[in-house]
């Protein structure tokens, strides 16, 4: 759309989630399309570059000042996340730096610094852009996506969320609340991996995160996730398993690649190629599982 | 949408389209050139101004976001005859030569020093990571930032005493 289009866009800011499930209930009803506006810096590109889709402007929703979709909690057991809070936000968060490092230090590595102070999760789980950094991280820790809407609340567990690329199982009249992960054991191992053109300001040509709670030179606990080497999110199922099925000691370099290789299916696209996303993929898994260890 | 906002410390209404940039908004019926647009998809940085104290590309803030809040542009910082340290210190060590990122680099300076006031070489890297210059290689404009980040400090050391 031009920018003569935007005195057309419907742009309404409710004061409370309650009052957005209503309005976009309503909304859904009469068949209307709508956008969550959060950080923007999605939206606000596609606004200004051209037509989203043909026929009526989509109505615009802003949910960035919505008390319920703001802060952070802990409870000794689960963090939960507003879908709201940006990553700048999260970077400067004491408990998230304290129970999810990962996330905390994964922040640094999207966008630059503005990026950051716009940017959040729930923008990033519903745009469900596989190369989302955020998402990566944070899907390491298997966490569940709190959405809500007029109907009631309901948890989807993260390897639900994403059907396909850029695709999700929210309903259109639902919002995204939070983020609940569960902390791993305090002081657990964690990776966190960015592989881009440069250090600000790229988007991944592979990301990887990972967690790791050890016994007895065994893994209790593990959570691998990955951005940019499939269409959607990748949670690296069979690496998860041939690592939580073997003791660290016996894990072997062929054994992970193969495995990792079986989790990944990238593409040939303007930041990378499928053989470097590969390579790289097997080169990060191998880097983490070294560190807790394995002799690879 | 009629939209309230403290621009440089005053209060002033504009009445856009509310999906409008915040960039629209400064450069037009605020009148204020400072911030440019480079890239206009959050990519350069030279659009940046403070919102409530933290930097953020004015390209990618819709107006409709900014009833009630606070943006600060690099007219804020100083003025051609008060320069900031900031804005004084690029100009005499070579952080500005074509000028089109400097508007964005400053903004990001400021962000940092306000909460960091004596800063790295690799912290000012940090700060201004979102800010793209093609003239300068970046090093004179980390110069110019730590050498304003030490002429703040003997300042304020200075009222101190």
């Amino acid at each position: 759309m031009s920018l003569a289009d935007l005195p057309r866009y419907e742009f309404a800011r409710p004061r409370t989630l309650d009052a957005a499930c209503a309005l976009l209930s309503q909304r859904e009803q009469t068949g209307g399309r709508t956008v969550l506006l959060a950080g923007g810096t999605d939206f606000m590109v596609q606004v200004s570059q051209g037509p989203l889709v043909d026929g009526p402007l989509p109505w615009v929703l802003d949910l960035s000042r919505l008390e319920e979709l703001l802060g952070v909690g802990f409870d000794g057991t689960t963090l939960r996340i507003g879908a709201g809070v940006t990553y700048l936000a999260l970077q400067r968060d004491p408990i998230v730096r304290e129970y999810a490092p990962l996330v905390a230090r994964m922040t640094h590595d999207i966008g630059g610094p503005t990026i950051q102070a716009r940017g959040t999760l729930g923008g990033n789980l519903a745009t469900a852009s596989p190369a989302a950094d955020g998402v990566a991280a944070i899907a390491a820790y298997d966490p569940v996506i709190e959405v809500r809407s007029l109907r009631g609340s309901r948890k989807i567990p993260m390897a639900a969320l994403q059907t396909g690329y850029k695709q999700t199982s929210r309903a259109n009249d639902e919002i995204i609340v939070a983020i609940e992960l569960r902390a791993p054991a305090h002081g657990s191992a964690w990776c966190w991996r960015k592989v881009g053109a440069r250090l600000a300001q790229a988007i991944s040509k592979v990301a990887f995160a990972g967690i790791a709670e050890l016994h007895d030179g065994r893994t209790t606990r593990v959570g691998f996730a990955m951005a940019s080497v499939a269409a959607t999110t990748a949670l690296l199922p069979n690496t998860r398993e041939l690592v939580l099925a073997t003791p660290l000691g016996s894990l072997t370099a062929a054994a992970v690649d193969a495995a990792v290789t079986l989790d990944v299916s990238p593409i040939d696209d303007v930041r990378s190629t499928r053989n470097y996303r590969v390579h790289t993929a097997k080169a990060v898994v191998r880097g983490f599982l070294r560190e807790l260890g394995a002799p690879l | 949408m009629k939209v309230a906002l403290k621009v440089n410390g005053v209060q002033r209404h504009v009445d856009m389209a509310p999906l409008a940039r915040l960039l629209d908004a400064l450069r037009g019926p605020l009148g204020l050139t400072g911030a440019k647009e480079g890239c206009g998809e959050g990519e350069c940085g030279t659009c940046a101004v403070l919102l409530d104290g933290v930097p953020v590309n004015a390209c990618l803030v819709p107006i409709g976001q900014c009833d009630g809040r606070e943006v600060v542009s690099v007219e804020g910082l100083g003025s051609i005859e008060h320069l900031a340290p900031l804005q004084a210190c690029m100009a005499e060590h070579g952080g500005a030569q074509c000028g089109i990122c400097t508007p964005g680099m400053l903004i990001a300076a400021e962000a940092l020093l306000r909460r960091n006031s004596d800063p790295t070489a690799n912290e000012v890297r940090t700060a201004i990571a979102g800010n793209l210059c093609r003239c300068t290689g970046y090093e004179r404009i980390v110069q110019s930032i730590l050498h304003a980040a030490y002429d703040l400090r003997s300042s304020d050391k200075g009222a101190a005493e």
